[in-house]
Parts: C-alpha cells; structure tokens; sequence
C-alpha cells in the first residue's frame, strides 16, 4: 500500500543507510585483508573500487551482470516472501539454459522467433523444475530447502552430461555447444560489449514480480501466506496452493535467466557449468533487497560493481577475485542480523542528542 | 519505619520510544498484600521488570528497607530476596516438582545432587506455607494451579522476602483461586510481603490489604482495599466512569447451528472430545465454559474448519458443514475471532488495509479479475478503522505497530463488519484493557441482535456470565452441564462443574437445551 504507510521513505532511507554502512565495513574488512596479503595493495584496493569504470567493454560487463543478478534476486525474493526456502534458482537456470540452447540450436533458431521462443522455453522449464520441490513439499512435506539443493545437481549433471555427450560438435573434445545462430544471440544494445537485451529483459521482470506481488490477488495471498501461514489458513486462503505456485512462478524467473545467461552476448552457446554460481547470488541480493523487488536491481547494480570490480582485481592484481566472498559474506551476516551499530547510544549522547522520543504511552506493555 | 520496597519516580521509555513508565511511585510495607492493578499497557509489567531486575529504570530510584538499591540483573534481586512469579510459567515439565524448584542452586552432597535433601526440603516448604503438591511426579503432569505453586516455591526456596504475582488468577478456575489465596494468606502470615498484578477487580479487593492504580504509565494512587469498591477502582483505572453490562438478547430466532455426536482426535490420534452435542439458535449466545485445555478451543477450530472432524456432523442452517473449506464455510455466513491474535487472528507484518480484507479474497468489490482495487481496499479500511475506533496511523501501517486492543479491534472490525450467520469467538478479550472490553462486548451483542448464532469460549468467567444466554460447561472433552444464565448462575457453580467435581443428569441438561 503506497498512501498513508508510515514513513515509508524514512524506512527506505534505513535500509539503505543500514545496506550502504554493511558495504562500508565489509570493504574495510576487505582492505585490511588486502593489505595484509598483496603487494601493492594501493592498486589492488583502486582496482576493486574503480575498474568496472575503466572502459565501455568493462562497463559492459558490469551491466550484464546487474542483469542477471536482478533475475535470481527476483527469483529469491518471490519464494522468500512467501517464506520459503527454496534454493532452487541454480537448478532452474541450467534447466532453462538447456531448453533455451535446444531451441536456438533447433530449426527455429535461425527464424526471428528464435528470442521469444527460446525464452518461453526456458521460463517453462524453470517452471517446471521450481514446481517439483514445492509439490514436493506441499504433498509429501518433503523441506523444499533440501530437495531444491538437490535438483541443483541433478540439473547440472545433466546439462553437463548432454552437452559432452550430444550436443558438443562431435570430435572436437569441447565441453560447450556450438555458437547459436545470430537470430538466436540477443542483440547488443552498445555495440561490442555485453551490454545487451538481457538488461530490458531484467527490468521488465522487475516490473512483473513487482506487479504481481503488490496489484494482483495472488500476490496479495503469498504475502499472507509468508506473513503468517496459520493466519491464511484461518482466512481461508490455500496456503499449499500458494506455496507451490509461488515457487513455480519463481522458477519461470529462474528459468528466463538461464535463457539470458546462454543468449546473452557473454556465451552464445551451452557450455558447461556456465553459471559460475552467480544464481545462488541472488540469495545475498533478496536479502539486502528485503525481498522487496523495486528494491532488487538497485541491489544488483552496487553487488554487481563490487562484483565486477573483484573479478578485474583478480585479473588485473595478486589479489584473488575470491576476496569478494569475504565482502558478500559480511555483508550477508550485517543486513541480515539486522545490526544497529555498536556505540550508537554513545554517539548520540556525544552529539548531544537526547534518545527520548515521545510516544503514545497506550502502546506500552 | 522504612518501608520495605519503594520506588520513587521510576521512568522508562523503550528503544521504540514507548514510555512505559513515567514517574512512577509504589511503596511496599512489610507482611502486606499490596496489588497493582491498571489496563493493559498501563506499565505494570515493565514496574514489575525493573523490581526484578529484567529491565533497567532510566530515570528514578529503587530503595530496600530505605537503602538505595540497584538490580542489574535479576539474579540481584534474588539475593535481595525478591521472587517474581510469571504469568508464563518457566519450568522444566520433564523434570519433577522438586528438581524444578532447587534446579540452580541444588543442595550438594560433596559434588553430588542430593536428592534427598532437596525432596525433604520442598516438602517442608510446601507445608510451611500451605502450598500442598507432591515433590515427586514430574511438573508436565500437573494441572496449571499445581505448576504455578511449583513455581513460587521455586522463589521461596530462594529465600524470598518479597514474592511478585503476576497476573497469577488468569489461568486458574475459581476453586483453584480461592487455594491460591489460602496460599498467599499463609505467606503474608510468616512475615512475607506478596505484590499481587491483577486485571480483575472483585479478586483484587478480596485478596489485598493496599492497591495501587496505575494509568499510561504513571501512578494514579495508593488505596486500602477497604476503602474502595470495585466501580470507583475501575474509575480509577479509565479515568472515567464506566458501565460494564450488557444487555441479553430479547429473544432467540430459529436453530442455526447444530452439532451432533462430535468427536476430535488430537494428530496422535488421542481422543480430544467426545459425543459433543450442541444447538445454537439465532440470535443468542451459547457460552462455552471450562478451563483451559478442556476441548472448547478445539470444538470452534473444528466449526471453523481448522481441525479435522473425527466423527459426527456440524449443521449451519440445515447445511453440512464438515466437506466444506474454510473459504466455502465464510461464505455460508461463519465468522470467527480467534483465540490467539497474533498467532492467527493476524498477520502482524501485513497493512491494516491488508489485514482487513484477507478474509474476502474472493469478494468482487475489492479483487477482479485477479486484480486487487486498492482503492476499495483503503476505503474500506479507513471505514471500519472509524467505524471501530482503532488507534492507527492508517490503513498502511503494520498491524504489528498497533497495541493490543487495537489489535484486537482489526480482527473484531473484519468478522463483524459484514453480519455473521454463525460467529465463533475464543477469548475475545484476553490482555484487552476495559476500554476495548466495553466496545468489544458491545460489538458482539449486536452482531447477535442482527441475527448471529454466536459461540463464545472465555477464561474469563465474568465476560461469560455477562454475555451468554446460555452456557455448556466442558470437562475433559464432554459437556458435563448446561444451563440457562440468570442472575442465580455464579462463577463457583460453574466452578464446580469446570474442575469435575460434579455433573449434571442428562435430563437437567436436556431441560437447558430446549
């Protein structure tokens, strides 16, 4: 509801301030270890900070991956709103990559359709693929946390073992397919870089998973469901019904970013264990995001430049890209323990400000 | 003399700016039974708190035996001899009564427990005060007047001087109050001083030698108990008159709802209630009396289709009720405000807005389509948050961000804003101030006169006796009486039913039914 929340941009100002004082520690945290383990760490710690900027072809890279990290994020904030667990977005990603590849490589690929076809493809079989865990869970109480997990692996084993056995060129010992055709790469909106539909195709998303979580009924019901599952049930909401189309609807999402991933001018092909785990990213976007999905691509664009800036490090200087791990990770364990600075109470008194607000004494217990 | 407690001017205002207590003043004599009483959110507790050491006073003084005195912690306020009593026991239900009541501070043999030491020392205890349970069974086996002397012999084993009671009445049934007093007497007896918090006033002035009111936050006076009376101690409370009565229904319409041969199964397949037989006409309260546990709670969830249905039929208006979803049953005209808010009456983190229209998802003038209508959402929501008084910010706040009553009027203003067939209402006014009692009851009456067939479950016996035009007493799961409420029926009557002490002749019965 937008009218009459309360001090709705004073909550938006909190959470940023909150997420941008968790990079702040995290990138300290991150220059101390540079500096202990680097041998220029003035460089390697520029580098992290500045190199996304440094060309149009790293900018490119730093867009496509706000892309794609705006898909998982949304992904993950659909089923964590409905409060569940599902890990699955990697899972559905292969699945999606695969059907998309099997389209592009398929007679179709060379048509026109071959874009939009692919991507229905690929959002139908990350549908599919979300659908099984929630059934799962919903039939037989199987904790969609493990059983997603699993189907992770089963769909990269998969894919892995399709695109060695049938799908490589035959006698070339590649581990990836062929190149699609043109009609089936999406077109680059900045000539030469990776700057391409795959940005649109993430801010249309956007704009659907907001849709549909704050206009429409369902949404409205699989936030109830995820505020409180015992009061849907006494609501009459079904809550299994809930349960499992949100995670299907999150796994289309997956899904498309499988078809973003191997159509995007980054591959242009299936190749093995494409995703570089960047899906189980998306877990640390929704999180620092609040699930909220208008939130998610702003998220993604500050990850995706610490993100980006760490793999340049890594290319460019002695310092690991891994380092980024230990920024995600204090960053994950800051905003999602909901820290309130130490010594703020101090700080206060120090400026002079007393901590008395007044309030309305009926609201004590 | 010194008095033995005091507090002077204590102020506390929590991180979310809540003022809890705001120059508030008490003052203990030794050996007395002194009672606070106030609404909720009066700030009783959080006194109660800082007495015992759990929360810290920002502003303001603690002084025992006239020296000033600090609690950190509540392990200080033990050793000061404080004992606090919750309304939330903490105890071990596996563990027996006398490993409960030494468990932290065990009498040792060497480096062993002995165990023996400490069953002779609970038993003595509980004889000197008066405080009669066995030491060996475990605690999860006894019934809630049992566990809760289990835990103030746990304080008095700590040498307790001064032995905090909060809100002890609320989970006892009237011949289980009446032993707690008998308890209290023999402590205040042998020099102990008992601090008694209380909601409800006829049990306050029967008990207490002084009563302080509390009203947001500040103390409104100190009074003996013999002075006052139980309208000009609610004056206090609300700061203005008020009239709690209802008035009964003038006459009742045709049979609503029936249920025949009920039977519920707990999962594990142990038998809940059995042979459960009920009519509810239009128009009419039928009150549901029993302790807690007894199966009534357990009845409105099976009505309300929350809870399988063993055996038997539920009829609503010659339907039968037991196919049906939930969603089916609220369209046939069932409402039902339920036990526990929080838990399930709300979704705490959802907008009041939200919250207001969960239950008619299904309902054209705010989805079509699919689609949500904001707009009619939010005008429904502004509409019932005046048409109930809800304290509220608007329709966009979280249902979290309200208190208690306010709370309690969402759920009331969404089952009752559109005219019930068939209501179920359990507990609704448990942790309510008077304020929102007053309106609750008044909304409940008139979603009778319009025609409702209304359920009420209630531990509280009073709300019961003034509401219902009839009532069924449960125990273990069977309705063991009913009667036809007069001004005859008393709270010990249906006493003595509640606990089984005696039941009732089929004939009576069915005499009450007709």
């Amino acid at each position: 509801m937008s009218q009459n929340s309360p001090s709705r941009w004073a909550m938006i100002g909190r959470e940023t301030g909150r997420a941008l004082t968790a990079v702040v520690i995290a990138l300290i945290v991150a220059l101390v270890v540079i500096l202990l383990t680097s041998a220029d760490p003035g460089a390697a710690f520029q580098t992290l900070l500045t190199a996304p900027l440094s060309s149009n072809r790293t900018m490119g890279l730093w867009i496509d991956d706000v892309a794609k990290l705006t898909l998982t994020g949304l992904a993950f904030s659909l089923v964590f709103q409905a409060r569940q667990f599902s890990m699955g977005v990697q899972g559905q990603v292969y699945m999606g990559g695969l059907f998309a590849a099997l389209i592009a490589m398929s007679p179709i690929g060379a048509t026109p359709m071959a874009i939009p076809v692919a991507m229905l493809a690929a959002m139908c079989a990350g549908a599919v693929y979300g659908f099984i865990p929630g059934y799962a869970k919903a039939r037989f109480g199987a904790s969609e946390i493990v059983s997603s997990l699993m189907l992770n692996y089963i769909a990269i084993l998969i894919v892995n073992y399709l695109i060695r056995a049938h799908l490589a060129p035959q006698g070339t010992g590649q581990l990836a397919t062929a190149k699609f055709p043109d009609t089936a790469i999406y077109p680059a909106i900045l000539p030469g870089t990776r700057f391409d539909l795959g940005i649109l195709v993430a801010l249309v998303a956007t704009f659907v998973v907001w849709f549909l979580l704050y206009r429409t009924n369902w949404g409205l019901k699989l936030r109830l469901v995820g505020h409180n599952p015992k009061f849907a049930e006494y609501s009459g909401i079904r809550s299994s019904f809930i349960m499992v189309s949100a995670m299907t609807v999150a796994g289309a999402f997956g899904g498309l970013l499988g078809s973003v991933f191997v159509q995007g001018r980054a591959f242009g092909n299936l190749a093995q264990n494409f995703d570089g785990n960047l899906a189980f990213e998306g877990i640390l976007i929704a999180i620092v995001a609040r699930s909220r999905p208008l939130a998610v691509p702003f998220v993604a664009l500050a990850y995706g430049y610490l993100r980006q800036g760490a793999q340049l490090m890594g290319i460019r200087t002695d310092v690991p890209t891994e380092m980024i791990s230990v920024v995600q990770a204090i960053i994950i364990l800051l905003v999602a323990s909901s820290f309130s600075l130490p010594g703020k109470k101090f700080f206060a008194n120090l400026l002079g400000r007393k901590t008395t607000p007044a309030a309305a004494p009926e609201a004590a217990k | 003399m010194a008095p033995l407690l005091e507090a002077i001017s204590i102020g506390k205002t929590y991180p979310g700016g809540t003022v809890a207590n705001d120059g508030v003043n008490l003052t203990i004599a030794a050996g007395e039974v002194h009672a606070v009483v106030g609404e909720n959110g009066a700030g009783k507790s959080t006194l109660m708190k800082i007495l015992f050491g759990i929360e810290q006073p920002d502003r303001g003084e603690l002084r025992l035996d006239g020296k000033p005195v600090s609690f950190p912690t509540p392990r200080d306020a033990i050793d000061n001899g404080i004992g606090m009593v919750f309304q939330h026991f903490s105890l071990v239900p596996s563990f027996s009564v006398y490993e409960n009541v030494v468990l932290g501070s065990e009498p040792r043999n060497g480096i062993k427990f002995d165990r023996q030491k400490a069953i002779e020392e609970v038993r003595a205890l509980s004889e000197k005060f008066r405080l009669a349970v066995d030491p060996l069974p475990p605690v999860g086996q006894l019934p809630v007047g049992q566990q809760q002397r289990v835990e103030i012999l746990k304080a008095l084993y700590r040498n307790a001087r001064i032995l905090i009671l909060d809100e002890p009445t609320a989970v006892l049934a009237p011949q289980e109050v009446e032993e707690l007093f008998v308890a209290v007497r023999a402590l205040v007896a042998q020099g102990r001083t008992v601090i008694f918090i209380a909601h409800k006033l006829p049990e306050v002035l029967a008990i207490s030698d002084r009563i302080t009111v509390m009203r947001a936050g500040k103390t409104v006076g100190s009074v003996n108990a013999k002075e006052v009376t139980e309208q000009s101690l609610a004056t206090m409370m609300v700061g203005r008159e008020i009239a709690l009565r209802v008035d009964r229904a003038k006459g009742r319409g045709d049979l609503a709802c029936e249920v025949k041969a009920l039977k519920l199964t707990a999962e594990s397949g142990a038998p809940i209630a059995e042979d459960l037989n009920l009519k509810v006409h239009q128009g009419e309260i039928l009150g549901l009396v029993g302790v807690e546990g007894n199966g009534q709670a357990e009845l409105l969830e099976a009505i309300a289709g929350l809870r399988a249905i063993a055996d038997g039929v539920v009829y609503l208006n010659g339907d039968k009720l037991n196919p049906l979803s939930t969603l089916e049953r609220r369209e046939r005209g069932l409402a039902s405000i339920p036990e526990d808010r929080i838990a399930r009456g709300l979704a705490t983190g959802a907008t009041i807005a939200e919250n207001l229209v969960a239950t008619r998802l299904a309902d054209k003038r705010y989805v079509r389509n699919g689609l949500l209508d904001l707009k009619a959402i939010k005008a429904q929501a502004l509409k019932l948050i005046e048409r109930y008084s809800i304290r509220a910010g608007g329709p966009g706040y979280p249902v979290g961000t309200l208190s208690g009553g306010n709370m309690q009027k969402v759920v009331v203003a969404r089952e009752l804003s559109e005219q019930p067939k068939l209501l179920l209402v359990n507990q609704p006014t448990r942790g309510v101030d008077l304020g929102a009692t007053q309106f609750i009851w008044k909304s409940l009456t008139e979603a009778r006169d319009g025609g409702a067939a209304v359920l009420l479950s209630s531990a509280d016996l009073s709300e019961l006796l003034a509401l219902s035009d009839r009532l069924v007493v449960f125990y273990r799961g069977k309705i063991v009486a009913a009667f036809v409420n007069s001004d005859d029926l008393t709270a010990e009557t249906l006493g003595t039913y509640m606990l089984g002490l005696s039941r009732q002749d089929p004939e009576t019965m069915r005499a009450a039914f007709q």
